[in-house]
Parts: structure tokens; sequence; C-alpha cells
């Protein structure tokens, strides 16, 4: 077809907040000579067409004033004009091309957008590297340069053929170098077999075959490490142990699922993207979103996601340039950027955010990007069917493109300072939008029974979700029906392509052409990309070639799993050991900096950035009190609509602890998120856990720990009778720079989903009434200050953990609660954790705008600053009317009242320690994130 | 005929029109979700309804503004049926995007479709903003806030672009301001958080001339039902219910 006359539109907004939020951001990222940026955007249009027509589509003169050339002067700086690459298309297109038909504009033909910065202040190549850093993503993005005239506006660019690879005759040397060089990351024993099949099979295979084994096998898709050291059979059989009745779909699915009530299952799943979050935060955090959120439309026949969670570990935001990593980059940025990540994505996606968590360990050189999706479906589409010969593989959402190839693989090793320019590729791209799309519709198609099974494209794209589906069957693809973004893909891309938002969907043949009505109906494009067949054999055709035909047993069956070993670690340990306040100003100082701790401070600058109460089920969200500040630690929802019902979930998380001792780290976590439902009324017995590990890249030390936390939590969670149901682990953990590595500390992050039949008995954290008696129920051990924040900001990580509970004390302990709830005998409560009693005591003054006299009991007496901010985790803090007493079966500790006065007063033995008022303690604690986000 | 009283008008992106239903329910009327796309291809008419609402959301993912997508279609491909719809003065509420639609579509706040009359702005933060806030409802007659003057109202706000800028030169002015963002002595305001996003005048919510259409910033269906912080925003729903059965 031949090129039509290209329009542009330039469009300037007369008063830009964008524009103004980079320039701040430059400027702290080392622009210091940066005294302005401009953006300005411009519209592509292909076609014979009326600029006037199109407009008010393209522009609103109430806030942008436009020309059809550019308004910027180059004399006042550099421009970085900023467009798609030629064979990928704009996001924006569709919506272009829709909005002009709508205006009655039938000759566009094609659209695309750029942006122009201009950087005043800047020098030409100073600008161009700043843009590069922050501003696209050049896997897909380009600078357009000055002058540089598009030829046509329509996608153009041509494959790779498909070519084999063969390695016979290879040494093992060979091998391992080529495996490298290929971003397969597969170790020389999976090689091996691969030769070896070559062999079998007589004849090389395809660069597509060689890359679909690479991606199956890999760590994070087969989870090779856990295997081998036996520990997904170890946690699953704990589970399937417990038998617990309310427990639906285990392990198996995309999540995990508990039933709710009236025929409701709702569902949980975590998972982390630590790798491509590492190296580009804001792509890498924003699909973080968007692969969590598929996984919860992938569960059974398609649950309805209904409230997620952000957890970010990064090292600490503060450090100077000099004291991060080369080759890593600046936490800082990693938080600031996942942080503008979860607001693009999540919100959106009209997914109410409940816990955003951000926490720092030295050790998170490479960071922690954990995700959760919570989901609602009815029990009756909870479990999948099988695939059956003839059914069509219906692949729904976005086209598919060149981002987020070997993001598998990659994923699966280590990081180095060299990762962040050779595997840019591996990081997807996020369009919300694509993905809200089908997001509405899969319900409607299940609950017309389109949806045989139906399953998410995340690590190894098509090629794993068409393999997995049709492992028991064989599958049959077409890859040219595959929708493209980018003209450019030859087959192997399009099988491993990481293309965000799409799923799978297995479609009975009759079903086929409603389900393609009710797409149309909701705007989601869909494929027919090939069909299930009785072959056992995953096939693809492409070009008119067959480009793969392998044996599904070869691809499920044959993958070397190599041995791991375990060798105790050596845990150089010293003790805490932290000088006692004894003065006003020395009690002023431990507070001051207990408050303004990362893991303490206010992190609502945060979030308040995430939308907390779309699809109107929220009844607790992540913040509360008066004033809509105060952290909640829980998060309650009431998914039915008009029903009482709710959903209570907590997450749990403690670098420092598993520092000292990973396998006691592993249990204290699962009784802080346990705990931290309780005691707002929720019986653990309605209760289940996901757990995500994040642990560094296996060697000895790394496996022994493993072991310890899984034998751990799988023996903890058998006597206590909560299910672990769904899990995730990441092996990966560990960040290479110039000699040195540095390794996460053993992580376990556990969340509690749970149900309550009444969210209004939920009792809350703030406190309620002055005169109210304050009491610690449970245990308490002053001089346990390890891995505690206390320690923490003394520069000590200590070498004993706060450990009194065993399932049987924790077990009395819950039933006292429960007992106590059910009788209406407290009115506030809040779970001890990080930051210990005293956290606790100004979060619910803080939240209630009362204060608190805290009168130290005898308990204290061995060290009254370790009884205050000793993490005794499992305990609670109680506030129970003033004419009322507490009994049960666990040790009680009385400790004061709610007062009047909006201050905290600290009293041991008659006399006052010290004292603050609220309002200076609450601007302290409000401080650190809120610079760390400046 | 839809046996419905209202439609709750929903495109891709739209994330809020289930919550509304529900809202829209408890407060006694009945309500029917109806796709953009059937009101386009002609499965649906806005005139088998008596009232309509637009939801929240990020409709076609706000490409090129928020609501314009949305806006135009409604403005350039439904402009008979929402004419009819508007002299008929039947009750239209736009929430979030919703005011954003009918902000970018022309219908408020001059009620022009094609021409518009006032725009919002992003927010004075210039990010997303997810608040608990406190309203002030104006003695600017209107349907939904009929006998609420003066009474302050607690519910979310959500939003990126939420601060109004009003075409000088319009007839409508800058419509009638019916809720004002204020403090907790009732008292607009235009400092923030209490005012999220830099309104002027702290203005949140926006009438036309006739009070039969409200677009507002905040979300009301999310302080509707009993497992919500708050009820007020029900206030709105049961004056539209009271409008449908008063006629």
């Amino acid at each position: 077809m031949a090129a039509m006359a290209i329009h542009s539109v330039y469009a300037l907004f007369k008063d830009d907040p964008e524009a103004r939020n980079w320039l701040a951001f430059f400027r702290r990222h080392g622009c210091s000579r940066l005294n302005n940026l401009v953006i300005e955007r411009v519209f592509w249009l292909e076609g014979d067409i009326s600029l006037e027509k199109l407009t008010s589509l393209l522009v609103n003169p109430l806030y942008q004033v436009h020309a059809e050339s550019s308004q910027l002067d180059p004399a006042s700086g550099p421009i970085v004009e900023i467009a798609y690459r030629p064979a990928v298309t704009d996001p924006e297109t569709p919506s272009i091309l829709a909005g002009a038909r709508a205006l009655g504009e039938t000759g566009l033909e094609f659209a695309r957008l750029s942006k122009r910065y201009q950087f005043v202040g800047l020098e030409a190549q100073e600008a161009r590297k700043v843009a590069a850093r922050f501003l696209y993503n050049k896997i897909v993005e380009r600078v357009r340069e000055p002058g540089e005239c598009f030829v046509t506006l329509r996608p153009t660019g041509d494959p790779d053929p498909v070519t084999t690879v063969s390695l016979r005759g290879l040494r093992d040397e060979d091998l391992a170098s080529l495996s490298k060089e290929r971003s397969w990351y597969a170790p020389l024993s999976q090689m091996k077999a691969i030769q070896a099949h070559e062999m079998a099979i007589r004849r090389p295979h395809t660069d597509a075959e060689i890359e679909i084994i690479a991606q199956t096998w890999s760590d994070h898709c087969y989870h090779t490490t856990w295997k081998s050291l036996g520990l997904l059979k170890q946690l699953a059989g704990a589970t399937e142990r417990i038998r617990h009745p309310l427990v639906v779909s285990v392990f198996k699915d995309n999540a995990g699922g508990m039933e709710f009530y009236e025929d409701w299952v709702v569902t949980i799943k975590g998972e982390t993207h630590n790798f491509p979050s590492s190296i580009a935060p804001f792509g890498g955090v924003a699909t973080k979103h968007g692969g969590v959120i598929r996984d919860t439309l992938g569960f059974g026949k398609g649950a309805y996601p209904i409230g997620g969670t952000t957890i970010m570990g990064t090292m600490d935001p503060r450090l100077s340039e000099s004291q991060v990593p080369a080759g890593a980059l600046h936490p800082q940025l990693i938080v600031t950027e996942s942080i503008r990540a979860t607001s693009y994505y999540t919100n959106p996606m009209g997914i109410p955010m409940m816990h955003p968590v951000y926490r720092i360990h030295p050790g998170y050189a490479k960071c922690l990007a954990l995700g959760h999706s919570m989901g609602l479906i009815p029990k009756r589409y909870a479990l999948k069917d099988a695939p059956r010969p003839g059914d069509v593989a219906l692949l729904i959402g976005g086209e598919t493109g060149r981002d987020g190839i070997h993001g598998a693989t990659a994923s699966s090793t280590g990081m180095t300072g060299e990762t962040l320019e050779k595997e840019s590729a591996a990081v997807q791209i996020g369009h919300p939008i694509t993905e809200r799309r089908f997001t509405t519709a899969i319900p409607v198609l299940r609950d017309r029974e389109c949806i045989r099974t139906i399953t998410d494209l995340g690590a190894g794209g098509i090629s794993c979700a068409a393999g997995e589906m049709g492992a028991a069957t064989g599958v049959a693809l077409e890859l040219d029906a595959v929708p493209l973004k980018d003209r450019s893909l030859t087959a192997w891309e399009i099988l491993l392509s990481e293309s965000q938002e799409r799923m799978l969907i297995c479609v009975p043949p009759e079903k086929l052409d409603e389900s393609k009505e009710i797409l149309g109906r909701y705007e989601v494009n869909c494929a027919v990309i090939g069909h299930f067949t009785s072959s056992h054999r995953l096939e693809a055709t492409w070009r008119g070639a067959k480009v793969v035909n392998m044996e599904m047993d070869f691809l499920w069956e044959s993958c070397p799993i190599d041995p791991v070993a375990a060798a105790k670690p050596s845990r150089p340990l010293k003790p805490a050991q932290i000088p006692q306040p004894k003065t006003q100003t020395e009690w002023s100082g431990a507070i001051n900096r207990l408050l303004s701790h990362y893991h303490c401070t206010d992190q609502s600058p945060a979030g308040s950035r995430f939308d907390t109460t779309v699809q109107g089920r929220t009844t607790i969200g992540p913040y509360g009190g008066r004033n809509h500040r105060m952290p909640t630690n829980i998060a309650v929802s009431a998914p039915l609509h008009g029903k009482s019902y709710g959903v209570i979930t907590t997450v749990a998380l403690n670098p420092f602890y598993g520092e000292i001792d990973p396998a006691t780290m592993a249990r204290l976590m699962i009784i802080e998120a346990i705990t931290k439902a309780v005691v707002a009324g929720a019986d653990y017995r309605e209760m289940v856990l996901c757990d995500n590990f994040y642990t560094p890249r296996v060697q000895p030390d790394v496996a022994w720990n493993l072991k310890a936390m899984v034998a751990e939590i799988s023996d903890f969670s058998e006597k206590i009778g909560v299910p672990f149901i769904s899990g995730k682990d990441s092996s990966s953990g560990t960040f290479e720079s110039r000699g040195r590595r540095i390794d996460v500390p053993p992580t376990l992050a556990v969340a509690a989903l749970g149900r309550v039949p009444d969210v209004k008995k939920i009792v809350t954290k703030e406190f309620k009434r002055t005169g109210n008696r304050l009491a610690l129920v449970g245990f308490q051990d002053a001089t346990a200050l390890g891995g505690t924040v206390y320690a923490d900001c003394h520069g000590q990580r200590g070498e004993r953990l706060f450990d009194k509970y065993d399932a049987g004390s924790i077990h009395r302990l819950w039933e006292t609660l429960l007992a106590l709830h059910k009788q209406h005998r407290y009115v506030s409560g809040s779970a001890v954790a990080e930051g210990g009693v005293f956290l606790r005591v100004f979060e619910a003054a803080f939240g209630s705008g009362l204060g608190a006299k805290v009168q130290l009991p005898p308990e204290a007496d061995a060290r009254y600053d370790g009884f205050l901010f000793g993490e005794f985790t499992g305990s609670v803090l109680l506030e129970i009317p003033a004419d009322s007493k507490l009994d049960g079966d666990v040790p009680i500790a009385m400790l004061g009242e709610v007062t009047p006065d909006a201050q905290i007063v600290l009293e041991a033995g008659g006399s006052t320690l010290w004292r603050d008022s609220l309002s200076n303690l609450s601007t302290i604690w409000s401080q650190n994130f809120r610079e760390v986000m400046e | 005929m839809s046996q419905a009283e209202v439609a709750i008008l929903y495109a891709p992106g739209t994330n809020c029109h289930e919550e509304t239903a529900a809202a829209i329910g408890l407060a006694g009327g009945t309500s029917e979700l109806v796709l953009l796309r059937d009101l386009l291809d002609g499965r649906t008419r806005l005139g088998d309804f008596r009232a309509a609402v637009i939801p929240g959301g990020f409709a076609y993912g706000d490409h090129l503004g928020a609501g314009r997508i949305f806006g135009t279609m409604l403005a350039a491909c439904l402009r008979d049926q929402l004419t009819e719809f508007l002299e008929a003065r039947k009750p239209l509420l736009g929430v979030c995007n919703g005011f954003q639609v009918l902000a970018d579509s022309g219908i408020l706040s001059a009620r022009t479709p094609g021409k518009r009359s006032m725009a919002l702005l992003e927010n004075q933060s210039g990010h997303f903003e997810d608040r608990k806030i406190r309203l002030v409802v104006s003695d600017e007659p209107s349907m939904w806030t009929d006998g609420l003057a003066g009474q302050v109202l607690e519910m979310p706000v959500g939003h990126g672009e939420g601060r109004p800028l009003f075409c000088e030169t319009s007839p409508a002015g800058s419509g009638r301001a019916t809720l004002r963002y204020c403090d907790a002595h009732g008292r607009p305001t235009e400092r923030y958080p209490e005012n999220p996003n830099g309104a002027p005048g702290g203005v949140a919510g926006i009438a036309d001339e006739t009070g039969m259409i409200l677009g507002l910033m905040p979300h009301p269906e999310r302080a509707a039902l009993p497992a919500h912080y708050s009820q007020d925003g029900l206030k709105l729903f049961k004056n539209l219910v009271k409008w449908l059965r008063g006629r």
C-alpha cells in the first residue's frame, strides 16, 4: 500500500504538573543544572484527513495550546523526542482510530504519538543520557533524530528465519558457554539432556524448541532448587494432612482457594518479580501487579480480583550514591519508581490496594518485589476441567511483542553488575487498560460456560501456558495466528515473549462463536491460535513450516534435577549491646529513632497514591482511625455487596529476623500474620496461608536455611491446623558486582487470608475511650532484642530472637482472644510486631487523638526499653473498659490507661520516665518516608 | 424497554459500575449495567431508562485525556439519544471518571454535547490521591442534593485529575457548585489534603442549570453500604429514587 500524507499536531499544556514532577525528579537524581523541563506531545496522523475535525479528540484548548509544527524554541535547550519503534504499535493507536471514526473521520489510516522533552539548562548529551535512563524502554521505544521523517506510520519490520541449533559433539565447556551466550542459563546437566535428546530424535532442535526447553526447565518455572530439596512435597504434605474443611484448591492452580460463604470461594496468590524490578523498577513493578492479578483471573475457570498487596524490600534509600554497589540501581529510585508503578497499574485495574509495605535490608541489592492478589469466584467454577482433544486454544488480550523475552531464564539466575545492560529485554511493558478489559469479560465468559480451563501468560509466554495446559493431551499451535504488535518477531520469540496482558483459554468448540461475541462486546481482542490434540506432543507451525514438534513427556518429565548439597551455615552473630535510656533526653532519642525507622514510619505518603476503596468492598483499608492515617495492619473487605461477610488479610515479613535464625523467623511470620487477624476478631480455624520465599542463589548454606525454614513451617502449620494453600519461591536473590557477592537475607513473607461472618464485629486498633485500661496479653521477654527495629536503630542485629511461643501456647492465646472477643471484653487491639508495644501504643493514640499513660509492670524490670521496644510476636495490646477484668490461661500484664490529653507518658515505679505530645511524636513519625519520596 | 430505571453506563476501563448498582439497589432503585458498546451498536437505547449514571474508572485507559474517548463516543455517536435524554430532563450523574466524561463531552457544565465548557485538570500534587474527605453541600438547587444543604458528607476520593477549570466565555459559567471539600468545621477549603486536588474554592461537584445533572469527583457509592466506613453517599442515591418515585 502506498504511503499516505502524514500530518502532525503538537500540543503543550498551559500548566503541566507532569513536567513539574519530572523536573523535580531529575533534579533529585543528579541534574542540578536542569532549570526547566517542557513536554510537548506530538500526534502523527496518516491518511487523507481533515485535521480540524480531529482536533477536539487530540487536544483540549481549555488547557492546551496546539499547532501543526513544534512550539518549542530549539535555542532554549536540547530536545529529546521519544517514540515507539517502527515495528511497534502505540497503545493509544486503537483509541485514536476509534475516536476518529466516532467523529466521522474515516480517512485516518494510522496514528502514532511521540513526546518531546526539552531540557533547559542541560547539554544535549546529558539530556539524552537522562532520557535513556528514565524516560523510555529501548526495547520498544527509541529517540527520533531531529529532521527524521516518517515514510509511513504503519508498523514495519521483518522477522529472522527459524534456525536449527545442533549440540552434537559439543564439549561440556562449549555447552556451558553456549547456554550463557544465548541467555538460556541452563545448567550443564540440562544442556547434556538436550544434547542426548537431539541424538534420540535424530535431528537438531530448532531454535524454538531449545528455547522452550530452557524456559520450561528454568528454576523460575520448574522450581528445580525446591524440587531437588524435596521442599514442595514437604509443604504440600503438611497441608494435605491438615485436611482443612474450608480448603478448596491447593498449590496446583494459579492461586489457592478457600471456601467463603454462600457458595463462593476466596483465593490468594503471591508472586515476586525481583529481577525485572531491580533493573527497571517501573516496568518490573507494574508487571508484578499485572502478573499476579492474572493469576487470580487464571484460578479455576476465572476468579475476579478483589484486593492486592505491594511489598518492596530494598537497600536503605538514604544511602549515598557511593554506598550503592556498582551496577545496582539506587534504592531510592527503586522505591519511588515502584510507587509510581503500583499507582500506574493497580488504580486503573480497579483493585483496592490492601497492604502497601516497604522494608529495608542491606542484602536487598537485588530487591524484593512481591505482590499478592486476592480473588472471588463461585464455588462451582473453582476447579478447572481438563482440555479435551478438539478444544480451541483462544488467546485473549494484548498483542505479542518483543518485551519480556528471556524473563523466565534471566530471572532464574543471579544478578551481576552487567545484567542491567544485557537483560533489559527481559523487562515487560504493562498496559493496565488491556488487562482491565478482560478482567471484566472473563467472569461473563465463565458464567456462560465458555471456559474449560484458563491460565495466564506470564514467564515463558505462549510456550509455557500452552505447554502446561496441553501437557496431558497435546497441543498444536499456529503461530501465524498470534496477533503481533511487533512485525519483526520470529517463531521462538512469539512463543517465548512475555508481553503482558494476555490469557489463554481452552474453549469447547461449540462455545467458540459465543465466546467471540462476548469478547467483542467487551472490546477484548482474541485469536484462535491452535487446538488441543491427543498427540501428547507440543507442536507449532509458522510460515508453512513445523517449527516445534516435541513429546510432552520429554518436556515435562525429563528435566535433570541436580542434587543440591546443604551445609550448616556459620552465623557470626553478636549479642545486642544497647545502653538503656535513663534520662528524658535519652528516652526521647530512643523513641524518636524508633518512630522514624523505615519499618515503623508513616508510609501513607506511598499508600495514599493507591486506590483503597474501589469496588465498594472495603471495610478496613491500610489506614484507619480518626484521621485515616493510622496503619491498620489488617485489611477487611465485604466482597458480596450488601452482605456482612468479610475477608480479612494480613501480611508478615521480617528480613532482620531471617538473618539471625531463618527457621524461627519463619515460624514467627506465621504467628504474626495470624495473630494480627485473630486480635481483630477472626477465627484462626477459618484461615489459610500463602508463602513467598526469597533466598539467595543456591549454595550449601542457602540450601540449609531453605530446608530449615520449610521444615519449620510445614511442621508448625500442621500443628496449628492452619494450612498453606499457595506459594512461590524465588531462589535467585544474589547480586554480584566486582567480585563481591551480596545475598538477600533468608526471606519469607506470610500472608493470612481468613473469613469473618460479620465485618461490623472487627475490633480496630485505635483507642476508643478515656479511662480504659491497657493490657499486654501473652508472653514477653525484655532481653530478647535480636532482630528488632530497636537494635537496628543502634546498628546492631543481635543474636537472639523473641521465641516464646510454640504451637500449644500460641493456640491457647488465640483461643483466649477469641473468647474475649466474643464477650466484647476488649474495645481495641493490635498484635505486637516491629517497633514493639510502644509503636502500637503510639499508633493507637495517633489514630484516636487520645493519649496514654503507660505504667510499666514488674515484668518490665529486666529492662524497660526491652519491654517497650522488644518485638513479642504473638502477644497483643488490648484496651479494656475501665470496669472490666481480663482472665484466661495466658500471661496478662496491665500497662496503664487511655488518657484524654494527646500525649504519651511512660511511668515506672511511680515516677515518670518520659513524656511527649502526640503532635511532636507524629511529626517525627511522619518525616522519614516522606523524605524518601521527595 | 428495560425494566430497570437507571442505566449504569460502562466502557472498557470503567471499574466502579458494580458498587454503583449495589448503592442504587440499597437506596431502593433498580438499575442495569449498560455497555457503551451496546449503545453504540444499537442493542440498547438510552431512552429506555429514566436516569443514567456514568461511574468511575479509567475508561479506554484515559487515552488522550481522562474521559476523552468515552466523551467523544457519547457526544459524537450518541448525540441524538443524549439530546433527547437531556431535553427530557432526566437525572444524570457522573462520578469521578464519569464526571470527567461529562466535562469532556460538554454535558457539564453548559449542557452542550460536543462543545466543552469545563475540564478537570491533573491534581496539584501531580499524582493520584486516595483519601477520605469531607464535603459540604451548598444551597445551590439540585435534585441530587435536595434537602442536604449545609450537611457535611464523608466519602472517599481516588483520582489523578480532579481540579476543575471553567471556560471563561461559557454561558453556564462555573455551573452550580453543589459540593465543596471542607475542613473538620464544615468550611470549604483549598488546603491540601482536605482538598485533595487543589480545586479553586474547594469545588468537588458541579450541577448544571437544571439541577438534574451532577458531576462529582468523590465516590458516593463507596460510602453507601453498611460495610462502608460512612453511608453518607447513599443520600444522593436516595434522592434519585425519591425523584423517580415522585413521578
